[in-house]
Parts: structure tokens; C-alpha cells; sequence
């Protein structure tokens, strides 16, 4: 049994952290395949159900014996989650042919491997954040999106524009320092 | 080019924190509707961004989105 395999094995078996370690993989080319409706519905709000509705259905799920048999069920999954948000603003024709057209040019997802020297750059470059815009990440990077900006403001006894502002600044300086060690970030 | 009030509209949808509905739906985030075409785009590619760095930052290598979708399955 090859490694996606048993990796799919432990998913469907429920597996919580197994699920953690795929989607740790694959959600950058999850996201890539909802671009075309960036502008026509929440797309974090669409990855997260879809990525619920694949763990439902992973149990049984039968891979087809090509290679990332459950990625590529995923982007199916997270595609028609997409649509069918879409259908409940009533899209027009234009919409939905634009649409047709920018998915039919993407390309085939692949899982991602993530680069050491980047994961160690941003930790280097998150060291140098001021006070305040750190706090701000922290309480990001800490609640795993469990809670609110609201919460997290409070939290850090900020206003939530405050918060806000401060994350904001934590985002470019980030990029700023990055850049300077040659690192451009891109969404892959 | 995007207004003060645009950013911030655009860092909280950046936020992976999103309501569920009455049938446990994921509920899109209400800041999201307030922006227009073009703001939606921005708010997009800064969530991507973030993603990057999150999974960057955590020994796991799991996003917050990632994150949030796991803390719902747990809690079952």
C-alpha cells in the first residue's frame, strides 16, 4: 500500500488527524479551483463545507486507482459547493458562461509540498513585528478560526477596528520583511 | 485601490471564523457582503496569503482554515 493510500485508509477509518495532515496538502490547490467565484461567493465559507462534506463521504469513498484520487474528488466537491452557493444569489447567464469558461482552463490540482526555508524566513520575520501587530496574529494563529475578531480583540483589549488595523499591519510588515530576504509570497 | 473601510471589511473576511447556520451550514461571512466586486477579489488573494503564512507558522503545517474545519468535526 503506497503512502496516499494509507494516508486515505486512516481518513476513512475517521482518523481526525489524518484529515488534518491531507488538507495541509491540498487546501492551497482547493482554493486555487475557486478563484473563478471569488467575487460571487464567500470562498472560505465554501471550502470549509466542502472540506466537511469530503470527511462525511470519505468513508466511502473508492479511489479509481489513479494518482490524488481524493484530491481530485475534492475539487469536484468544493466546485459544486461553489455552484450551488452561487445558485441562491440567481446568477446570470454571463455569470455563470464566464464562469464554465475560467474553470475549463484550470489546471489539474496537485498537493503541495511545503518549503523549509520559507516556513523558517516568516518565523524569523514574525519575530521582528512590533508589539501590537503581533498580538493581533497571535490571537489569529492561536484561535485556529474558532473565534470571532470581536472575541479576539477583546481578548487583547483592543477595539475591533484596532484589531483589525494591527493584523492588517502584521500582514504587510510580514511581506515587507520577506521580500527584503527574497521571498515573494504568491497563493500557489 | 481600496478605502480605509474597505480594508477592514477585507481583513475580516480574511478571518477563517465563520457562523454555522441552523442546519450547520457554513455561513458566509456578513463583512464579505458589504464589499463590492472588486474588494471580494482583494479579500480572496489576501485569505490565500494568510493561509501561506498560517501553515508556515504552524508545526503542523495547518492553516486556520484547516483548523477550524477539524475543531468542527471533533466537536461532532
Amino acid at each position: 500500500m503506497n503512502a496516499e493510500a494509507l494516508q486515505l485508509a486512516s481518513i476513512s477509518a475517521g482518523d481526525p488527524e489524518a484529515f488534518g495532515h491531507w488538507i495541509a496538502g491540498v487546501e492551497p490547490s482547493l482554493r486555487r479551483t475557486l478563484k473563478p467565484f471569488a467575487a460571487l461567493v464567500d470562498t472560505e465559507a465554501v471550502l470549509q463545507e466542502a472540506l466537511l462534506r469530503v470527511w462525511q463521504v470519505a468513508p466511502k469513498f473508492v479511489p479509481d486507482g489513479k494518482p490524488n484520487a481524493l484530491l481530485r474528488f475534492a475539487v469536484t466537491t468544493t466546485r459544486n459547493a461553489a455552484v450551488s452557493e452561487l445558485r441562491r444569489s440567481a446568477p446570470s447567464h454571463e455569470q455563470l458562461d464566464a464562469l464554465e469558461h475560467q474553470l475549463a482552463q484550470q489546471q489539474a490540482a496537485q498537493p503541495w509540498v511545503p518549503d523549509p526555508f520559507l516556513r523558517e524566513a516568516i518565523a524569523e520575520c514574525r519575530k521582528k513585528l512590533p508589539r501590537q501587530p503581533s498580538a493581533a496574529l497571535e490571537q489569529r494563529l492561536s484561535s485556529g478560526g474558532t473565534e470571532d475578531d470581536a472575541v479576539l480583540a477583546a481578548r487583547v483589549g483592543m477595539k475591533l477596528n484596532t484589531f483589525l488595523q494591527n493584523f492588517t499591519r502584521a500582514r504587510k510588515l510580514l511581506a515587507e520583511c520577506l521580500k527584503k530576504r527574497g521571498v515573494e509570497l504568491e497563493v500557489r | 485601490m481600496a478605502t480605509a473601510e474597505d480594508e477592514l471589511l477585507i481583513e475580516q473576511v480574511t478571518s477563517a471564523h465563520r457562523a454555522r447556520d441552523l442546519d450547520g451550514r457554513v455561513k458566509s461571512h456578513p463583512a464579505w457582503h458589504d464589499l463590492d466586486e472588486a474588494g471580494r477579489r482583494e479579500a480572496f488573494e489576501a485569505t490565500g496569503l494568510a493561509r501561506v503564512l498560517e501553515a508556515a507558522l504552524d508545526p503542523r503545517g495547518q492553516s486556520t482554515t484547516a483548523q477550524a474545519v477539524l475543531a468542527r468535526i471533533r466537536r461532532g
